[in-house]
């Protein structure tokens, strides 16, 4: 395991990297998602009909090809920003469709009279959801939104080969290939620090799961 | 040289610039065969020996390295990388039909010498102390160099240096490369230096005003500055020497004499090797051969 | 409330018609609520009676005819809409108490959030209202936590939180154990003694009897008679409303 002894700073650097790649994300996947749902589940239709080819784009486009258009296509069109946000924006874009999918289900949880009732004493509609669907949904909503969420956490070692480098992923393929560490040792230092981020969340999780059930 | 993930589709984009070149003059035949030596006699025990006995030899080298190893549509590899090969196969008595190759990215080229999938490995591969812990190098057979790349418009960069002076300047590089490692002393900013998976993708984005700079090797950057009709240029001198070896099991110093011998021996076929493959890119001069480096 | 106290009719339909698909589920309803009125809508299942009470605050959409409350036709979806429900208080069958607030909080949330209350002044209000229910002890537990007689007579007290002009009960004590129907009926009944202006969908005749100015029988998405309780319990002068009578009566 000297690769990874000796080569501690790259690992940090790579590890911070990830992570700041990871927590843009995560926020930016998180609003646009739950706005995605909202519109989705909104009474205009028009914004039904946005949220819908939303979803259906992004959840079946590979993340790589969102990557491509995000890196190549937007400089195309004059739109110049760091290859740092247009990884962030690729992965956030993509993420947002699957957890707008995972805050919905969870909305459709949540008995239809709920919302009448809102409704029904004068809520507005962000009101309702805000108020009244979304807290209800939410002890749904954080077991399938965390796999997604996982998901995306380790969908970020693609961002790495779109111009940002100097990630985890890409920190491993510069020690095997122009440092000529061996793969297996470096790779497993790669996987170690992956699984300080997703295992750290996934516990983060478990203690949220637990928190949400109880507040009934 | 190369990362390991390369998509079958960017590697013919890549190839295409080479082709495209290539079409311009000359034909494409590929250098002259070697002569394959008759009888040849080895003292027993030596790795010469054996592979001459066993007729066939196993080489390793890169899929995706235009102008040096590059699968082409009919599945043979091509290159100065695989004509280097034919050189050494055919003092063994070994004809070209007869060696496999196989593919060995830069991440796993030690890991093939050691483990003895292959004979030797001839893959863009740069000589130094570090790989020398673990394998050993015949040659080097070429001197490389890292070179800068531009769009043909830009005045400010002038060479490795300006990154230094301008921290607003970004370069491309790919991902796991030497050359993306040796630029690191030249930024002022880590945050100068863009990484992808191909060459391709970097010379886009120079295109598009993503990045400022492209680093590689010379012969690399020839290849995207001749397909660019004259939107790319270089500038600078080659700022780092890249002595290209061929990996062979540590310690085995008969074999790596041979090597040495045998290059030294076919001047000719090594010339003719290079026009055929790497020196087509226009610009590219038919390098000398090298002194070797002592064997141990 | 207002100041408009003239003889126009506080809540008026006007040829409402509603399809389900291919099925015309209110067909022509006319009807007209006077303010402090309480009117009684009975008839069988799938007449259409609930249906017609979740129109009011367009909890279903119409398809065709006009609804007004207060003398302003009811908005399509948005804002103003939301404004109008507010002014229109609604008890569910099945209680709808927000189950991840407390009792005071479910009674306190369109106070504040709707009519912009302070949370002090609604929350003394809210604990007026569940007194006055019966339920005031209970004002910071769950929902969950309560008996289904509670629990309506609490939804009771949210919708009257807003001070509503009008309250729509939606079959209130379908749901309920036997035992527990006449503490939401005791409330009911001292509303309307209070003139709170009800329309009230429910099987219960006794309500309907002691606490109703007029029955509406409803019968296959249309009404067919419309009178004083006495005169339609005692002399129903369609086929369909003797019918269904004799069958609830018999019971």
């Amino acid at each position: 395991m000297e690769a990874v002894t000796e080569n501690l700073d790259a690992y940090v650097d790579g590890f911070l990297t990830s992570l700041s790649i990871i927590l843009w994300s995560l926020v930016g996947s998180l609003v646009l998602g739950l706005l995605i749902a909202a519109s989705r589940v909104s009474p205009v239709p028009p914004l039904r009909r946005f949220g819908l080819f939303w979803v259906t784009t992004f959840r079946n486009t590979p993340l790589t090809v969102v990557l491509v258009f995000c890196a190549f296509g937007l400089p195309e069109l004059g739109f110049n920003r760091s290859f740092f946000f247009f990884g962030v924006l690729g992965l956030v874009l993509y993420t947002s469709a699957f957890v707008c999918e995972a805050v919905r289900s969870g909305i459709n949880s949540v008995p239809a009279g709920q919302a009448e009732a809102a409704r029904s004493l004068g809520l507005t509609f962000s009101q309702c959801l805000g108020q009244v669907v979304l807290p209800q949904a939410l002890r749904t909503v954080v077991p399938p939104l965390g796999s997604v969420l996982i998901a995306m956490f380790k969908n970020s070692a693609v961002v790495g080969a779109f111009g940002v480098g100097g990630d985890l992923w890409s920190t491993g393929a510069t020690l095997t290939s122009a440092r000529g560490y061996e793969t297996l040792p470096v790779y497993i230092g790669v996987a170690i620090g992956y699984l300080i981020i997703t295992l750290t969340a996934g516990a983060l999780l478990q203690v949220l799961e637990r928190k949400v059930a109880i507040a009934r | 040289m190369h990362s390991r993930f390369t998509t079958l589709a960017a590697t013919l984009a890549v190839a295409s610039v080479f082709l495209a070149a290539c079409s311009g003059g000359e034909s494409e035949e590929a250098a002259a065969e070697p002569t394959v030596a008759e009888v040849p006699e080895f003292e027993a025990g030596t790795t010469m020996a054996e592979l001459a006995e066993q007729g066939t030899i196993t080489v390793g080298t890169k899929f995706d390295q235009p102008g040096f190893g590059l699968e082409n549509l009919e599945g043979d590899v091509e290159g100065f990388d695989v004509e280097i090969a034919k050189i050494i196969a055919a003092e063994l008595g070994i004809s070209p039909e007869k060696i496999k190759f196989v593919q060995t990215p830069s991440a796993i080229r030690e890991e093939v010498i050691e483990g003895g999938e292959v004979d030797m490995v001839v893959a863009t591969y740069t000589i130094n102390d570090k790989r020398r812990e673990r394998i050993s190098f015949a040659g080097p057979y070429y001197e490389a160099g890292q070179q800068i790349m531009v769009a043909a418009d830009n005045d400010e960069i002038t060479g490795p240096d300006s990154l230094k002076e301008n921290p607003d300047l970004t370069v491309c590089s790919v991902t796991g490369s030497t050359p993306a490692e040796q630029i690191k002393p030249y930024l002022a900013d880590p945050g100068q230096l863009t990484l992808f998976d191909e060459y391709s993708q970097c010379a886009d984005s120079l295109s598009n005003g993503q990045v400022d700079a492209v680093t590689t090797d010379n012969v690399i950057l020839l290849g995207f500055v001749s397909e660019s009709d004259g939107d790319f240029k270089l500038v600078g001198e080659q700022f780092t020497e890249e002595p290209y070896g061929v990996g062979i099991a540590k310690g085995d110093v008969a074999f790596c004499e041979f090597i040495n011998e045998t290059l030294a021996a076919n001047e000719e076929a090594y010339a003719e090797a290079w026009e055929s493959t790497a020196g087509q890119v226009e610009g590219a001069e038919t390098p000398e051969l090298p002194e070797p480096q002592p064997c141990s | 409330m207002t100041s408009r106290t003239n003889g126009e009719p506080l809540v008026r339909l006007a040829g409402i018609n509603k399809w389900f698909g291919d099925l015309h589920v209110l067909q022509d309803i006319d009807l007209s609520i006077d303010r402090g009125e309480v009117v009684v809508v009975i008839g069988p299942s799938g007449s259409g009676k609930s249906t017609l009470c979740r129109t009011i605050n367009r909890l279903e959409a119409i398809d065709r005819g006009e609804i007004t409350i207060d003398g302003q036709r009811l908005p399509e979806e948005g804002k103003e809409l939301a404004r109008l429900r507010s002014d229109v208080g609604m008890v569910f069958q099945s209680f709808n108490l927000f189950a991840h607030k407390t009792i005071l909080e479910n009674v306190t949330l369109g106070p504040i959030k709707v009519r912009k209350q302070s949370k002090a002044d609604a929350e003394k209000r809210a604990r007026e209202l569940l007194d006055r229910v019966g339920v005031g002890a209970q004002a910071d537990k769950y929902p969950a936590q309560l008996s289904g007689g509670q629990q309506q007579r609490v939804a009771i007290a949210r919708a009257l939180a807003m001070d509503p002009k009008v309250m729509l009960f939606d079959e209130p004590t379908s749901a309920l154990d036997p035992e527990m129907i006449n503490e939401v009926l005791d409330v009911m009944t001292s509303l309307a003694r209070d003139g709170m202006t009800m329309i009230v969908v429910t099987h219960e005749m006794g309500f309907a009897r002691r606490a109703a100015n007029r029955v509406v029988f409803m019968d296959g998405g249309r009404v067919v008679e419309s009178a004083e309780p006495e005169t339609f319990f005692t002399n129903p002068t369609s086929d369909r409303a003797k019918d269904f009578l004799s069958k609830i009566l018999n019971h």
